[in-house]
């Protein structure tokens, strides 16, 4: 299974833009597992997912060449 | 949704004073409008732990927000009465003082435009995936959250 992640504000000051190749990773829940086991700072942090410029709202399948955005909460304006 | 085509609301850097002078100038024509309301933005010289706030670096998950923006224009316009609306928000770095943000809405008698303009600025703090980073006059920074 292939990703690109992409990452943001203050989450993007350690986990950089990059293609991962992991197997068992089905939906966004097992995703947001392995983040945290990869990026443990990730745990004490509010963040959100857009899985293919969707906001992830509930836990969502993830097909094989997915972009997934990591996002801080947002601070426009 | 409307089938209209995303526009793009990103400006690099400061909104300048003119842009905004010459965008409501541009309505002179539009003689169906009573009333405009305009909301600006700016950036502000916060004071955290004994430094000063000296800018904002703005960035944003362009594809997604610009997305979000259309979807939030057309749920105001079927909402309000609106003639027109536009919305500009910075990206990069506004120094305070500077201009970040312009929401101009217009409408025939006042109150719809009012609210529309209010409500866009709540939904765009809350919806658009955009960040700030307020840089410190010593050149540290911190990440800005909305509440």
């Amino acid at each position: 299974m292939k990703i690109e992640m992409i990452s943001f504000g203050k989450i993007a000051e350690f986990i950089s833009n990059q293609n991962i190749d992991v197997d068992g990773i089905a939906d966004t829940d097992a995703f947001k597992q392995y983040l945290e086991n990869q990026f443990p700072a990730l745990k004490s942090m509010k963040y959100k997912l857009a899985l293919n410029k969707n906001i992830v709202q509930e836990n969502t399948t993830i097909n094989n060449n997915a972009t997934i955005a990591i996002m801080p909460p947002f601070s426009g304006g | 949704m409307s089938e209209k085509k995303i526009k793009n609301i990103f400006v690099n850097g400061r909104i300048e004073p003119d842009f905004i002078a010459d965008s409501i100038a541009k309505h002179s024509n539009k003689t169906a409008i009573g009333g405009h309301s305009i909301f600006m933005g700016q950036v502000r010289k916060d004071e955290i732990e004994g430094k000063f706030v000296a800018a904002i670096d703005y960035t944003a998950y362009e594809d997604l927000a610009l997305e979000k923006m259309h979807q939030i224009r057309a749920d105001i316009f079927e909402k309000y009465p609106l003639n027109c609306m536009h919305i500009y928000h910075s990206l990069g770095k506004v120094k305070t003082g500077e201009i970040c943000l312009f929401v101009f809405t217009s409408s025939a008698h006042r109150k719809p435009a009012i609210a529309a303009c209010s409500e866009v600025v709540d939904r765009l703090k809350a919806e658009l995936p955009i960040w700030g980073k307020e840089i410190f006059e010593d050149e540290t920074h911190q990440w800005k959250e909305n509440t």
